[in-house]
């Protein structure tokens, strides 16, 4: 009996069409049998696959992202930071410039309303020098004769009395403070009106003499000018009493302190008169 | 043209299962699919054999209401063991062919069986012991069926002669 046997084909080729179709009905199961989860197997058998692929990448992107961020996004980062820093240093001299100027405000705030309660004419002035030798008590403000300031023009700060102007040129002053050792000031005690004279030691604090050592004086008790030396306005305060005992004459000995910061005054004002009139040398 | 042929082929006979396994319980047993691909791959084409294989495979997890695929996967892997067996070996004796049969229908259900317990399917203890009887008659029923073809073809070509 014969047979006829069928074809032979190329050698191989039924196993290269084989593995396709078992792929073909392996991916067609797994589309449709679902995990305990819901999810189909073809579906999670692709995202199983690709998880190595993704991961790769997001390694491989990440590398870049770090080189990029740790180096060449740094040359960025790098001239932003020193700009920042400038920036920075110039608010901080911005922010000290407003600090003193808010203190100046302050402190002109205080010189006008001392000013307004005055019944003298005053200009403002600035200090604009002092001499190096501390015990000299001499300053220089920037008002002079072309301003209306004298000599002898009283100078006072919003606390009370700073000195007298002792030399006068056309833009600048130089004043003498009341702590200068060669300074005297017609004063009175506040309380008691007992006139005396309030002279500067070189320092601090000053020294009111020719007080009797029968008035009652205590420490806390206001100093303020008597007008007799015909230099300072009556009424202006001067300091307040520190320390009163009984000396080894008639006076007391007693030492005030200035009412006025002698040793950082900036701002003051200059006496150009007393009700319009300029006060006679 | 042959395609044609091929998949209208594969379509009769899993209606030919559907409507003989309704009426006789006996054609439960008989997988004519499988007698099929048989035919299929050892006398047209090894290749054409693994198609026909897929389309019967995907066909009958249609009727069974399976997940396309399972009978299929069986099917292919069967058709391609004949196709290679045919190559290697003179399949001219009718229980060449039967053990060839036998064995084909019984690595489609292993597979199939192996695929239901990697996906954790559940599968009634009866299948193993169900195949090994399916697989003994198909053989058998297929091993008549290709004689029958062989004595037909042998007498009409002996006429033209």
């Amino acid at each position: 009996m014969s047979l006829e046997i069928a074809p032979k084909a190329a050698e191989g080729r039924a196993t290269w069409i084989l593995i396709p179709l078992l792929v073909f009905h392996l991916a067609l199961i797994s589309m449709q049998v679902e995990d305990p989860s819901g999810m189909s197997l073809f579906r999670k058998s692709v995202l199983s696959a690709g998880v190595p692929i993704l991961s790769a990448s997001a390694a491989v992107w990440r590398g870049a992202k770090n080189t990029w961020g740790h180096y060449v996004w740094l040359i960025g980062a790098r001239e932003e930071n020193e700009r920042l820093r400038a920036a920075v240093r110039d608010l901080t001299l911005r922010e000290y410039a407003l600090g003193q100027l808010r203190g100046q405000n302050a402190r002109l705030l205080q010189l006008l309303a001392f000013k307004q309660a005055a019944e003298f004419r005053t200009i403002g002035a600035r200090v604009i020098g002092r001499v190096p030798d501390f015990l000299s008590g001499v300053v220089f403000v920037d008002r002079g004769s072309d301003d209306g300031v004298q000599k002898n023009a009283p100078v006072l700060a919003g606390a009370g009395i700073v000195g007298r102007a002792v030399v006068v040129s056309r833009q600048q002053t130089q004043v003498q403070l009341i702590s200068n050792a060669d300074a005297s000031v017609g004063a009175m005690l506040a309380a008691s009106r007992s006139p005396g004279v309030l002279k500067g030691t070189g320092g601090l604090p000053l020294r009111l003499d020719y007080i009797n050592n029968t008035e009652q004086v205590a420490a806390g008790d206001v100093v303020v000018s008597s007008g007799l030396d015909g230099i300072y306005p009556k009424g202006i305060p001067i300091g307040r009493v520190v320390k009163a005992q009984k000396g080894k004459a008639v006076f007391l000995d007693i030492e005030v302190d200035p009412f006025a910061d002698l040793l950082r005054v900036e701002e003051v004002l200059v006496v150009l008169g007393i009700d319009p009139e300029v006060p006679k040398q | 043209m042959k395609y044609l042929f091929l998949a209208l082929s594969s379509v009769l006979a899993i209606m030919a299962q559907m409507i003989a396994g309704n009426n006789f319980f006996i054609f439960n047993f008989l997988d004519l699919p499988l007698i099929l691909i048989a035919y299929w791959a050892l006398y047209r084409s090894r290749i054409q054999a693994l198609f026909v294989g897929s389309l019967t495979g995907v066909l009958l997890d249609a009727v069974l209401g399976w997940p396309l695929g399972f009978n299929g996967f069986g099917r292919t892997l069967a058709a391609y063991l004949i196709g290679q067996t045919a190559k290697r070996f003179n399949v001219e004796e009718s229980w060449i062919r039967f053990v060839i049969l036998a064995v084909s229908s019984c690595a489609s259900s292993l597979s199939i069986f192996a695929l239901f317990a990697l996906l954790q399917r559940g599968v009634n203890p009866l299948f193993l012991g169900a195949s090994l009887a399916q697989a003994v008659i198909t053989a058998l029923v297929g091993v008549l069926i290709f004689v029958a073809h062989d004595s037909y073809r042998q007498a009409h070509s002996g006429k033209a002669s």
